[in-house]
């Protein structure tokens, strides 16, 4: 079977400093794929390279069996891979539910003259979306603060948020840039139960962590990366075994 | 009391025409992340582009504004694609100190084209207003009322077009505007274009007041600058601010201290701003 997400060779630099140094990695349909390597591999800028933000050097992105190198971000998006940020910044001046809202596939208000005099489509399309904006909250436990900025929220929270606005866009696949880091612990168990039962409802997610009990948990399989490139893969068990990978923690023994 | 009233009244007039280029100035900043230096040629260029317009073809103050805007914009825009935009991604320091570079070259090109002489606008001479003791200049006052207009009409471009909205949406996270199919390259030249005129439009004013010379533009930037910092780098509303209250405190200043140290206030502000918030008066984060 094809996977739903192949890199192949990807290669990206940015002012002669060579970042991804041809990245290979594939994520199988509904995996919980888990994404790992020390600092500085490039986890983030593969991340970015994929989710159409950083144009790549070379080799190819595909979804499915289409490629997709190089599209823009929100054909990406259209098209169902969608990723968070590890800093959840979001929007200041909006609130949650504007984030969510922002997120939804085919806006009617975004055509000028539905947005100006509104439609009765437009009027039932943006209902539909208001209602997947309840739901989404209240399943991520934000119904309380739907309507406070996002400014106002705690860490987790504003993960939460991240979340949700890309569930909002209907993903085939979910890229989660370290949804749990710098989240207090109870917090950060409730968005892994989270991120379970989604994957358990189909959602195919690759996940950037560094808590290796939480890959350990969640992810399988997990893929190394190291100074640009994919180092193995393989379940848990085998990666946390594999001499190489301990090296790049690690550093090579002498 | 009269002194002091007439220093506010004074203060708001010169603060209100240091806001049309601090909001410029400010627009540029929020979306770009770089502070623009080039914007004191900006002014300078939009200040001789409606003299032209005004002096040489005869046109009315309010169409010699446009055509200010126009020009400055596109000359922002050209000089930014052309020299600058190449340099953004080196960080904010190397973008600013080229802009002083561009500044340089762009306030020299204007001198070769109309000299070194001052020139003033064809406008007719009136007598001041009085009201008691107070005086305004019908000058000022038309000029308040431009910077008035412009403004809020800006700020309704930021607020109600989908445009604007996308500028402050690229500016509060431009990956997450991204993700949604802004264009932040785009949006990068509209704001250029915008900033620039609005610049071009301020330089203009100032000029209405005294005169302009190939030095109109570079005499005001300590004061856009200040002003820009003092109501927060990227915050438009905090440009206005923060006009404001400079254009006040050199009035103030200037019945304790002599004329001649009147741009020190800019410096003694950005000072005590930088050293107490940094993050200026209405600004969301530290710079």
């Amino acid at each position: 079977m094809t996977p739903l997400l192949t890199v192949t060779g990807l290669k990206l630099d940015f002012y002669g400093v060579h970042v991804l140094r041809g990245v290979d990695l594939a994520v199988p349909a509904g995996s919980f794929t888990g994404l790992i390597g020390p600092n500085g591999a490039g986890k983030s800028t593969l991340f970015n390279a994929v989710s159409g933000l950083y144009r790549p050097k070379g080799g190819t992105v595909a979804l499915g069996s289409s490629d997709a190198t190089g599209l823009p971000p929100e054909e990406l998006v259209a098209a169902g891979l969608v990723r968070t940020f590890q800093l959840a910044r979001g929007f200041p001046k909006l609130s949650v539910f504007q984030h969510l809202m922002l997120y939804g596939a085919d806006q009617p208000g975004e055509n000028l003259l539905a947005g100006l005099f509104g439609s009765a489509a437009a009027r039932r399309r943006e209902a539909e979306l208001a209602g997947r904006a309840f739901d989404i909250a209240r399943r991520l436990k934000l119904d309380h603060v739907l309507d406070n900025p996002v400014t106002a929220l705690s860490g987790g929270q504003k993960k939460l948020v991240e979340i949700g606005r890309a569930l909002m866009a209907r993903p085939k696949i979910l890229l989660l840039d370290e949804p749990m880091a710098g989240v207090n612990p109870s917090l950060a168990d409730e968005i892994a139960e989270h991120l379970v039962g989604l994957n358990r409802e189909g959602l195919t997610i690759c996940l950037i962590e560094h808590d290796m009990a939480l890959i350990k948990r969640l992810c399988e399989p997990v893929v190394v990366m190291a100074e640009g490139k994919t180092l193995t893969q393989g379940s848990f068990e085998e990666v946390a075994a594999d001499i190489r990978v301990q090296e790049a923690y690690l550093g090579r023994r002498h | 009391m009269t002194l002091l009233l007439q220093a506010l009244i004074n203060g708001l007039m010169t603060g209100a025409l240091i806001a049309v280029p601090a909001v410029g100035f400010s627009a540029i900043f929020a979306v770009l992340r770089y502070p623009n230096f080039a914007i004191a040629s900006y002014a300078t260029i939009g200040a001789f582009a409606a003299w032209w317009a005004n002096v040489v073809l005869g046109l009315p103050i309010i169409p010699a504004l446009v055509i200010a805007f126009a020009i400055a914009g596109t000359v922002g825009v050209v000089a930014e694609e052309s020299a600058l935009s190449r340099l953004r991604g080196n960080g904010a320091l190397i973008v600013a100190i080229a802009s002083i570079a561009l500044n340089l070259v762009l306030e020299n090109i204007i001198r070769f084209f109309f000299g070194n002489d001052m020139r003033g606008y064809d406008l007719p001479l009136m007598r001041d207003m009085r009201f008691g003791d107070l005086r305004i200049g019908p000058q000022q006052l038309q000029s308040l009322a431009l910077a008035v207009v412009i403004m809020a009409a800006m700020f309704a471009f930021l607020r109600y077009t989908r445009f604007g909205k996308a500028m402050r949406a690229v500016a509060d996270n431009p990956d997450l505007a991204r993700l949604k199919g802004i264009d932040p390259a785009r949006i990068a030249i509209v704001t250029v274009f915008l900033g620039a005129g609005l610049t071009g439009v301020g330089g203009v004013l100032i000029g209405l007041d005294t005169s302009i010379d190939p030095l109109t533009g570079y005499r005001v930037l300590l004061s856009v600058f200040a002003a820009a910092v003092l109501g927060g780098l990227g915050s438009i509303p905090g440009a206005v601010v923060g006009a404001l209250a400079l254009g006040i405190a050199e009035e103030l200043a200037l019945i304790a201290v002599p004329a001649t140290y009147r741009t020190a206030v800019g410096f003694i502000a950005i000072l005590i701003m930088l050293t107490f918030r940094p993050r200026g008066i209405l600004g969301e984060r530290a710079v």
